[in-house]
């Protein structure tokens, strides 16, 4: 498997505290890897730098071996890196077509217009819902904020996957969700595999790891502590002393 | 209840439209001369001014931000104008042209101060509301400027000129609104625009994160919100033959309950211009009709608190209905 993303000497500081010191990092094509740590371990951090929320302090990355830059959200996006949070970075009031293409939306008529071709919009809302295992009629014009946790992590994740986001980032996707919506939401994390995307999955709750990636990276207060833990060949239990840091 | 009347109910526009068709029944009935062609003319000649700066308003608070500076600047930027015009330093045209610019100029420097600053617009744009009639009474004195010879002059006949319809006499500003409103709701609702203003105000961050310029959003409404009330208050002063320094005191918190009354979300996201030409209508035609049916003028305010008090708790009942999927 080639190396999609790699992570080289990632460090970063806020003051005096490190919060980052020499994080390597590499994911590879069609690859879903499990980031764990402990509150403060840096997981946040690392994935901030790597969606161009911050900067980091030392250190590069590089996308199938040609370091790029990435200064921004919007410097991620167009390197194929989509990150999804907690609150699926979606804006409530928007229709579902208006969030799913928003900053990207299909234009007909002359360019300086700027007008939205809302039927596409709608037409690709529509197959994308089905797509992403949403059962309900739900029209593309219905508003995020009236949809289920579960059915906006959904969206969000449709959104990933239509722009052929390389890389997804899911940063606990499955906080706060009922579980046949965690259980939907792990179903489209390996949907987004099965259509050739790369993961990097992200969650507390460790067992939601272990049913979706192939392999899981564990932080310890800003270090990578182990990087190739086989979730097949590894319990639960075992990654919590690594994370804990209380191996016996 | 059928489908469509459902959704004909959650619309923001809904309540403010059965309000307003509610109010013209009632002076109507209580006073028949509400419905005379010469109050709908005398009515409608004021109501597009303020309207005018309302619209830009409803753009810029459904980004999430809001200018308590518009009043000023419908004092400030006819001042302006007539004294560049009046002291022979430039033509009308180049005095108006000038004034406009100067109107997008403090728009400018008021978004600059929200999205560089992350000052809030609260607090800006009061200062920029003192800063502008301050300037506006110093440099005429408090005088109002002569705008009498005005109205012979082409730019006067373009933006006030009046004209006759059916036995109604309108002025060419009612034209200026319409096409503004029809220009700002398609901009709204049809065009990438409208969906950055609506994002920008809905989660700013969800909309950085997709490559949305949310700070250049904002600075650019600030100076359409600006300029709307410059051009407004040029019209009035056409109209009203003064360019007094004092006009438009107050206004900036009636336009803001306009667009609040029409279904735009004080805290942004979500904003309709059907909405605001409703709720502009619903106020001017309140303080026209409670004086013709006899109330007190000083009442007046009364009538316009429960009106948004009223308008707030039904907007905030549809949401609630909306969110839970009723």
């Amino acid at each position: 498997m080639g190396a999609l993303i790699q992570m080289q000497g990632i460090s970063k500081s806020y003051g005096p505290v490190h919060a980052l010191e020499e994080v390597d990092l590499t994911v590879g094509e069609r690859e879903i890897i499990g980031l764990l740590g402990d509150n403060g371990a840096g997981k946040s951090t690392l994935i901030k730098i790597l969606s161009g929320a911050i900067p980091t302090s030392s250190g590069t990355i590089a996308i199938r071996g040609e370091r790029v830059s990435i200064n921004s959200t919007s410097d991620a996006i167009s390197q194929g890196i989509e990150t999804i949070y907690q609150d699926s970075a979606l804006v409530p009031e928007l229709s579902i077509a208006r969030n799913l293409f928003l900053g990207r939306e299909p234009l007909k008529g002359p360019a300086f217009l700027g007008w939205m071709d809302q039927g596409a919009m709608s037409e690709v809302a529509r197959s994308l819902l089905k797509e992403v295992g949403i059962e309900k009629d739900i029209p593309p014009t219905t508003p995020i904020g009236s949809l289920s946790g579960g059915e906006r992590q959904s969206v969000a994740i449709a959104r990933a996957m239509y722009f052929d986001s390389e890389l997804i980032i899911l940063d606990e996707p499955t906080n706060n969700l009922g579980v046949a919506e965690t259980q939907g939401v792990l179903r489209f994390v390996r949907n987004a595999r099965d259509s050739g995307h790369s993961c990097i999955f992200i969650a507390h709750n460790i067992h939601h790891v272990f049913q979706v990636v192939d392999r899981i990276v564990v932080l310890r207060h800003g270090r990578v502590v182990a990087d190739d833990i086989d979730p097949e060949q590894t319990s639960v239990e075992e990654v919590e002393r690594i994370i804990t840091g209380m191996e016996g | 209840m059928p489908s469509f009347v459902k959704r004909l109910i959650s619309k923001p526009e809904f309540g403010p439209f059965v309000l307003l068709l509610a109010m013209v029944f009632i002076f109507w009935e209580l006073n028949p001369a509400f419905l005379s062609l010469r109050n709908i003319s005398n009515t409608l000649a004021f109501t597009v001014e303020l309207g005018l700066i309302a619209l830009a308003m409803t753009l810029l608070m459904t980004s999430g931000e809001f200018d308590l500076s518009v009043g000023s600047l419908f004092g400030f930027s006819p001042v302006l104008m007539w004294t560049l015009y009046n002291t022979g330093i430039a033509s009308i045209e180049i005095s108006f042209a000038i004034a406009l610019a100067t109107a997008l100029g403090i728009g400018l420097i008021s978004g600059l101060f929200v999205t560089r600053l992350k000052i809030p617009s609260f607090l800006v744009t009061l200062g920029m509301l003192l800063v502008v009639r301050g300037t506006a009474l110093y440099v005429t004195n408090g005088f109002p400027q002569r705008t009498w010879n005005a109205k012979d002059l082409p730019l006067a006949q373009l933006l006030v000129g009046d004209f006759t319809v059916a036995g109604l006499r309108l002025h060419m500003s009612l034209l200026w609104f319409i096409a503004a409103a029809v220009l700002l709701s398609i901009l709204l609702t049809r065009t990438k625009t409208g969906n950055w203003i609506q994002a920008s105000g809905g989660n700013a961050n969800a909309a950085r994160a997709r490559g949305v310029d949310v700070n250049r959003t904002k600075i650019k409404l600030f100076m359409l919100s600006a300029a709307m009330a410059g051009f407004a208050g040029v019209i009035s002063s056409i109209r009203t033959a003064a360019a007094n320094p004092n006009s438009g005191t107050g206004y900036e918190l009636e336009v803001i309950a306009m667009v609040v009354i029409g279904g735009t979300a004080l805290t942004g996201g979500r904003g309709t211009i059907i909405g605001t030409v409703f709720g502009i209508f619903i106020l001017r035609l309140m303080r026209n009709g409670i004086v013709l049916i006899g109330v007190p003028g000083l009442a007046y305010n009364i009538f316009i608190g429960t009106i948004i008090l009223a308008m707030m708790a039904l907007h905030s009942w549809l949401d609630r209905r909306h969110q839970e999927g009723g």
